[in-house]
């Protein structure tokens, strides 16, 4: 896995992620920091986790680096544009050009079954950009989707609602769906937490699979130190700090 | 339950506008229903109150040909040894200032036992009233608001013409009639020109002896007064005015349904916010039951909470309702003085005993909207996704049961209708049986039409999302549509009737109104009919106005084997019959005007017909002068003017064996081409100027003008119910697009975090609350028109005896349609903005 990972980018190249000096204090507790001055630099490719306590903030960080929130101080940099100097739209519009986001608990749309689900991520973005016609574009949507099912396992089973899917294959879904549009970062919350070991394990080889696949950028919350050790650099969140190693 | 309790209400403090919503349904219902009860009842006092002052304690009456009867008839029936008997003369008359008073005369010695007003003359000086002719008693409350003393002089206009009479004022307090004025019978018999003859004796007879005696005593007492017994009849005396009270009722329990459909709406609204306050505390609950707190505990404690709501929203609604009812009262008042001559009510007197029956109102509907609510929380054992998720499946398996149910209603209510079992209110009952099925059946036809809407909007993931979460969330969605739907369809039902109501009576005017000017008695219209012209006007009428054509309608009262009826005694104009709007007609229209000429056939109004179940080709026994005679029912028809309804008899029929009526109600004229209207109008008024008893010229329009503002007047008060049920379903759907969006906070989170920028968030929830406003309004159309034709075609048939065309008012129906579209729109404005700007970390945070 690691020799077909991109973990050897030219450094000259500009960082997909650059987080810097950044804090953050939840809105109703002002006094106590999750984040305190926290600084991570993600190249094009490259594979990081971060590990820590319940609580040191971790999370945090992995979703103000989406652009979820609002930091309370520091610049995050997405694909080199400051979420700063946006706002809530342009936060957004970027998050679904450049990110992927997967949740621990999948967070599948229920109301939609697999394919759907999936294709939601191509509808938003706006692609494809370069098919005319609603249907034709409709068309590639689904057959992109379908592409992306197939490439996590899932081939056939497009028309199922998330209801009507194990966990696994749920946060299979929620994988495709977060490569589909082929982002160059992908945001993973404990892709995991919620998967017994073994389909755990299958999902999160899934996962880097999938980033190596398409080229992305990974960056990894987890609390498992077995999973951290397969990807090119672990960080350690500590009250609200971040440390190499 | 000590903390629990505190734990559940802290959420008061946290979120008071949510409580306000809360509160505001049940205020609304209870202000609604408190309002509505305590205008009807204090209109009906007064109503009460008017027909006891006229009648007093009298059982029975003896009443006789419309004219009158000789006064020798009492005396003689009083030196009979009959002593409980009290002679009247009575009628309408006229003050300086255009108000209609009632104008009683009595002999204040035989009054004893009868008649409140007389009999409470106390200390007022009773021999000024019999020793000095022209004096009068108003009603204590008049002196105080013309700052009027003892001994004042004013006119009266009356049947008798203009006279100056002195007032008198009685001492001591007390409640009286605002619009029944005392005097002697002398007195009376001048100013209503009665000259020695009585409008009727009462009497008070204790059995049906006594009642036997009465009509010995009554034939031997005419033979001797030299009056035809024929033309008398003893009556009770509630059956005279049975038909007015009979309508009275009608109307109010017109008002009375529109207030519950209100407070069934309001139901609605607080079933909605409740639900939103258990969800909001799902997090509580589940930690509760967690801990170890029982199902019943929980629902003890939101049971609890809505008692609560319910007392506070009680306590608030009283006041309200006292406050709406005095701009109701109003209302009611006028429409019952418009249509039935009551007395005027100005104040609404809270009664201990309305305001405490409207306490199980409010609470009895916050605590039955909370309980599925309630049933809903305790099922709520862990996080809130799997209980959420199990009560919408529930809650479509309940929507699967309510339709078979609503099925079962809807047969009932149709049954009842058709049947027409217990009369008005089973009308009514049999309408809500249709309502409730309907609503009913909503929530699973809404289910399959965001069903269908999300199968034809394939490959379009929001609208797909926003109507499968519709679908998903049929608890929230099914209620909120139902409560908007309801107000709407009451809407256009009340527009479809009262429109198709308007439109007939616009119709009729114009065929009524078929002369080019009238002559009538100055005088409101309550009072119009007991107003008098001199008949020796109509040859100078006809030469003055330059008409060649004139007729007379005149309005008396008399009896028939129906009971008291109202003749409209008509000397029409030759082509009357071409425009009159007959219903049904005995045997073939072309001989019609033959057999009325030939004086033993009459028409009747349709509203009489109903009454008193006639139908063309009846009999109808009916007391004219020189005695009773039969006449042929020779056809029916339309007829707008009393909602009592009356008997048309032509002036030669009616006069065919004794005197004609004395006077003429109106004279019609009816002019040739070449004579200019305003010209007439201009030479008609001096020549009246110089006329006693005062006249005036109308045309047709102003009459209509007057007549239509007369019925916008009556139809007022369900304009005030309307707007309050559209306020009322507009926080309906407010709070339950707010729980919907509150549940589906977390989808609404992911797709935020997927893409979905915010104004995509605002159209989602826009959507969704558009196909909410949208289906009511489809719903609503047909179920407004089905209710508005059952309106018109039982309830005001039954109600009032009245048919008319159905008219479907386009332009009041696409109204309504904008304000509910509108109305959904402006509801779902609110939790759009809270959720584009709702904090994603904890919405996608809230089950991890």
């Amino acid at each position: 896995m690691s020799s077909s990972s991109p973990a050897a980018v030219a450094p000259s190249q500009d960082p997909v992620l650059d987080v810097a000096a950044l804090t953050f204090a939840y809105p109703g507790a002002p006094e106590t920091a999750v984040l305190r001055g926290v600084n991570l630099t993600l190249a094009p490719g490259e594979r990081v986790a971060i590990v820590g306590e319940s609580g040191s903030g971790k999370s945090t960080l992995l979703h103000l680096a989406a652009g979820l929130e609002r930091p309370g101080g520091g610049e995050v940099r997405l694909a080199g544009t400051s979420l700063g100097g946006l706002d809530e739209a342009g936060r957004t519009r970027l998050r679904r050009r450049v990110a992927g986001i997967v949740f621990q608990s999948f967070h599948l749309i229920p109301t939609l079954d697999a394919r759907e689900n999936v294709m939601l991520a191509l509808e938003l973005a706006g692609l494809p950009d370069d098919v005319a016609g609603r249907r034709a574009r409709v068309a590639e949507r689904r057959r992109r989707a379908d592409a992306a099912l197939a490439a996590v396992g899932l081939e056939g089973l497009g028309g199922r609602l998330p209801e009507a899917l194990s966990g696994g294959e749920q946060q299979r879904v929620a994988i495709a769906r977060a490569l589909v549009h082929q982002p160059a970062l992908i945001l993973a919350d404990e892709p995991t937490g919620n998967l017994d070991s073994v389909t755990g394990e299958s999902v999160f080889s899934l996962l880097l699979e999938q980033v190596a696949t398409h080229d992305s950028a990974l960056l990894l919350v987890t609390h498992s130190a077995e999973l951290a050790g397969r990807l090119d650099r672990i960080h350690t969140m500590h009250d609200g700090l971040l440390r190499e190693g | 339950m000590g903390l629990i309790w505190r734990a559940w209400m802290r959420d008061w403090r946290r979120r008071p506008l949510q409580r306000v919503l809360t509160l505001l349904g049940v205020v609304i219902a209870v202000a609604v229903v408190l309002a509505v009860d305590l205008a009807n009842q204090s209109a009906q006092r007064a109503f009460d109150r008017s027909m006891e002052t006229v009648a007093g304690t009298a059982t029975h009456q003896v009443l006789g040909p419309p004219e009158g009867f000789a006064e020798a008839l009492y005396a003689e029936l009083r030196s009979a040894g009959q002593r409980e008997t009290a002679p009247v003369v009575e009628g309408a008359a006229r003050l300086e200032d255009g108000r209609s008073i009632y104008l009683l005369g009595v002999d204040p010695f035989a009054e004893g036992p009868f008649r409140g007003a007389a009999s409470d003359i106390g200390a007022a000086p009773v021999q000024r009233l019999l020793t000095e002719p022209g004096t009068v008693l108003p009603p204590r409350q008049w002196f105080a608001e013309q700052d009027a003393a003892d001994g004042d002089r004013i006119e009266l206009q009356a049947a008798g013409g203009r006279h100056a009479v002195r007032v008198l004022e009685a001492d001591g307090a007390g409640e009286d009639d605002g619009r029944v004025w005392v005097t002697d019978i002398a007195t009376a018999q001048v100013l209503l020109g009665r000259d020695g003859r009585l409008d009727r004796i009462d009497l008070r007879l204790e059995d049906a002896e006594a009642q036997r005696a009465m009509e010995r005593a009554l034939e031997q007492a005419a033979g001797t007064a030299g009056v035809n017994p024929e033309e008398l009849e003893i009556v009770e005396s509630g059956a005279r005015d049975q038909a007015s009270r009979e309508l009275a009722r009608a109307f109010r329990i017109n008002l009375t349904a529109m207030s519950l459909l209100a407070l069934l709406i309001a139901a609605f609204l607080v079933y909605n916010t409740q639900t939103f306050a258990v969800l909001r505390r799902r997090e509580l609950l589940s930690s509760l039951r967690l801990l170890g707190a029982g199902r019943g505990r929980v629902v003890a404690v939101v049971l609890l909470e809505a008692a609560l709501v319910g007392l506070i929203g009680t306590l608030l609604g009283a006041l309200a309702g006292i406050a709406l009812a005095q701009a109701l009262v109003a209302q009611v008042a006028q429409t019952v003085t418009d249509h039935f001559f009551a007395a005027a009510v100005t104040q609404v007197t809270p009664r201990p005993l309305a305001l405490l029956a409207v306490l199980p109102v409010g609470v009895g509907v916050a605590l039955l909207a909370a309980l599925a609510p309630a049933l809903e929380a305790a099922r709520h054992a862990g996080p809130s996704g799997q209980g959420a998720g199990a009560g919408e499946a529930r809650a479509r398996r309940r929507a699967n049961r309510l339709a078979v149910t609503s099925l079962g209603l809807l047969v009932a209510g149709a049954g009842v209708l058709v049947t027409g079992v217990a009369g008005l209110p089973g009308a009514f009952f049999g309408l809500f049986l249709l309502i409730a099925g309907f609503v009913l059946l909503l929530p699973r036809v809404l289910g399959w039409t965001l069903r269908g809407l999300a199968a034809l909007s394939a490959g379009r993931s929001l609208p797909r999302i926003g109507l499968r979460s519709l679908e998903r969330s049929l608890s929230r969605s099914g209620p909120a549509a139902s409560a908007l739907t309801l107000a709407l369809a009451a809407t256009i039902a009340v527009s479809v009737m009262v429109g198709s109501f308007r439109g007939s009576v616009e119709q009729w005017l114009g065929q009524a109104l078929t002369s080019d000017l009238y002559v009538t008695p100055v005088a409101p219209a309550a009072a119009r009919d007991a107003a008098r012209l001199p008949q020796d006007w109509a040859g100078p009428l006809l030469s003055e106005s330059g008409a060649d054509s004139l007729s007379t309608g005149t309005t008396v009262e008399t009896g028939s084997d129906a009971g008291r009826v109202e003749l409209f005694v008509v000397r029409p104009h030759p082509d009357w019959l071409e425009h009159l709007p007959l219903l049904e007609v005995d045997g073939p229209r072309d001989g019609l005007a033959d057999r009325m000429a030939a004086g033993d056939a009459v028409l009747v109004t349709e509203p009489f017909a109903a009454h008193h179940d006639l139908q063309a080709g009846d009999d109808l026994e009916l007391a004219v002068p020189g005695g009773r005679r039969t006449f042929t029912v020779a056809g029916v028809y339309r007829d707008y003017a009393t909602p009592q309804g009356r008997v048309m008899i032509p002036h030669g029929a009616y006069a065919r064996d004794g005197p004609a009526p004395e006077g003429v109600g109106s004279f019609g004229l009816v002019l040739p081409p070449d004579v200019d209207p305003e010209a007439a109008v201009e030479r008609l008024e001096a020549w009246l100027a110089q006329r006693d008893p005062a006249a005036i010229v109308t045309r047709p329009a102003e009459l209509e003008q007057e007549s239509m503002a007369i019925f916008d007047r009556t139809f007022a008060v369900t304009h005030l119910l309307r707007i309050i049920t559209l306020v009322v379903a507009f926080i309906a759907i407010l709070g339950a697009l707010m729980a919907l969006q509150m549940e589906r906070a977390r989808e609404f989170a992911t797709l935020r975090s997927l893409g979905l920028e915010p104004r995509g968030v605002h159209g989602l929830v826009l959507l969704q609350g558009g196909v909410l406003g949208l289906f009511a309004v489809l719903a609503a159309i047909p179920a407004g028109l089905g209710m508005g034709w059952i309106l018109i075609e039982v309830i005001n048939r039954q109600a009032f005896g009245w048919g008319m065309d159905l008219r479907w008012p386009g332009r009041e129906v696409a109204g309504t349609v904008a304000v509910g579209l509108v109305a959904a729109l402006l509801a779902s404005l609110w939790p759009a903005w809270r959720m584009a700007r709702m904090r994603l970390l904890p919405a996608l945070r809230e089950v991890t």
